[in-house]
């Protein structure tokens, strides 16, 4: 348990409490509280203190529990699970996952945080990360695979995850190839996997899941993307615990079944929540834009097929974008 | 583009021993050449195309194959088509760089493609004698990445 939990779990309300008793409840003195209280600051939530009333978060909080996901991930998945570990700040759920297979650590096992303080996006990019707010959250997992099947895992996960949320009544979610996952033509979240291993397997690889849940009154993110929430798409307050437990569930058994049969079974799904296809688009990679077409929609291994004036071509690199947004 | 610009390229030619130079601007190329065709004087070719670019015109080396320059020492090749990235995140330090002595299953780089980051790893033990790539680029199948000496271990 972190040092700063059971302080959070009284303030997590929302409400007011007064110094003397926060301090009382927990076993420590008030400028103790108010030491507390700064690193509650310092980790980026934002607590109103008021003379008289005491100190307040200025937003209620869910904090990420794991009693509270296992409960909700399906039994015979939730028992395959090798650990769960849950971080108020770390810097990559991803990285430190990587990390922990390569000395030697074999999944699945799971990682969550509240908050990150260098969430990885794709081409380098950073993936804001405020605490007790989205869901940042990583699975390891040991694939016994051909190199060459791998790809379409991008896909797949994409397509578990935006299925979960669509179960949980997410209404006209999209994935915008090969794993944006997109709500009204804003980024809800993505999905960045990493991978080591040998090119004849086992490969471990890192799905990591970003999703934006709850952004609502937090300003100057300097998210460079027009984005959305959760609360915005569902139209009221999500329960953080139970997406994480949702996208969990739908992740460990998509896995297996990719491992079985690779993307064919999730084809269909995909196609269904593709904004792309049938679309005009633009591919991107690093700052240069290197072509431009028609999106016919994936191929067998999860390629963007693209039709330009050159012909019909597979693409597995950079960057799509639509030339009209939605 | 602009025809006084063509026209300083044009000159810039003329003055210059380059046989053939190629410009691109946004959407817009440029193509000068004064390969000789006809045999009868430097009839200098102008094309002005907008940038659909093809395939081939994607930045990219040449297959490896082709004219690759030999090196000295062990080559460790992109084993996939994709971006490729000197260290885990941006800003950190990089996984390689040259004098580093590397043994084999060490990571070296990552390639980026379809949002999965492949840890590249060396299949040698040596030190690292070149950095084929530069960090962002795309690169392709095969394409050498890293020269390895193995000599001295």
């Amino acid at each position: 348990m972190h040092k700063l939990d059971p302080l959070l779990r009284l303030l997590a309300d929302g409400r007011f409490h007064s110094g003397a008793a926060l301090g009382e409840a927990i076993g420590i003195g008030r400028s103790g509280v108010w030491k507390q209280i700064r690193a509650l600051e310092a980790m980026g939530l934002e607590v109103h203190a008021v003379q008289g009333k005491g100190y307040r978060l200025t937003a209620p909080l869910e904090l990420l529990d794991r009693d509270a996901i296992l409960a909700r991930v399906e039994r015979s998945r939730a028992r395959k699970l090798r650990g769960v570990e849950i971080f108020y700040r770390i810097d990559s759920t991803n990285r430190y996952l990587m990390q922990r297979a390569a000395d030697g650590l074999e999944g699945p096992y799971l990682c969550l945080a509240e908050s990150q303080s260098a969430g990885r996006g794709r081409r380098g990019r950073s993936w804001i990360s405020p605490f007790g707010r989205n869901l940042y959250l990583s699975l390891l997992w040991r694939f016994q695979l051909g190199a060459d099947a791998l790809p379409a895992l991008s896909l797949v996960a994409g397509v578990a995850v935006a299925a979960a949320l669509e179960d949980t009544g997410v209404a006209g979610i999209g994935i915008k190839w090969p794993n944006d996952l997109v709500h009204g033509g804003r980024k809800l979240g993505g999905v960045l996997i990493e991978l080591a291993g040998e090119a004849s397997g086992p490969w471990d690889a890192v799905v990591g899941v970003g999703l934006n849940i709850d952004m609502k009154d937090l300003n100057d993110l300097g998210i460079d993307q027009p984005w959305t929430d959760l609360r915005t798409a569902l139209d009221r307050r999500p329960q953080r615990n139970r997406i994480a437990a949702t996208v969990v569930d739908a992740l460990m058994k998509a896995l297996p079944q990719f491992e079985e049969a690779g993307f064919a079974p999730f084809e269909q799904s995909f196609r269904r929540f593709d904004v792309t296809r049938g679309r005009e688009v633009e591919l991107h990679q690093g700052a240069n834009r290197i072509k431009r077409g028609l999106s016919l929609g994936v191929g067998e291994h999860g390629a963007l097929l693209l039709q330009s004036e050159a012909g019909i071509s597979q693409v597995t690199s950079g960057e799509i974008s639509l030339r009209i947004p939605e | 583009m602009d025809i006084r610009k063509v026209k300083k390229l044009i000159e810039l030619l003329e003055s210059s021993d380059i046989d053939e130079l190629e410009i691109r601007e946004g959407e817009e190329s440029v193509r000068l050449s004064r390969h000789d065709r006809s045999g009868a004087g430097h009839p200098l070719v102008l094309h002005q195309s907008p940038l659909v670019a093809p395939a081939a015109a994607a930045p990219g080396p040449a297959p490896a194959a082709e004219d690759a320059p030999s090196f000295d020492g062990h080559v460790v090749t992109a084993p996939m088509v994709g971006t490729f990235y000197v260290a885990p995140s941006p800003g950190a330090k990089p996984f390689v760089e040259v004098g580093k002595r590397i043994q084999s299953g060490d990571t070296v780089c990552i390639i980026e493609a379809m949002k999965i980051l492949n840890q590249i790893e060396a299949d040698v033990d040596g030190v690292v004698a070149d950095v084929l790539v530069e960090n962002g680029q795309p690169v392709e199948f095969g394409q050498p990445l890293f020269v390895i000496d193995i000599g001295e271990s």
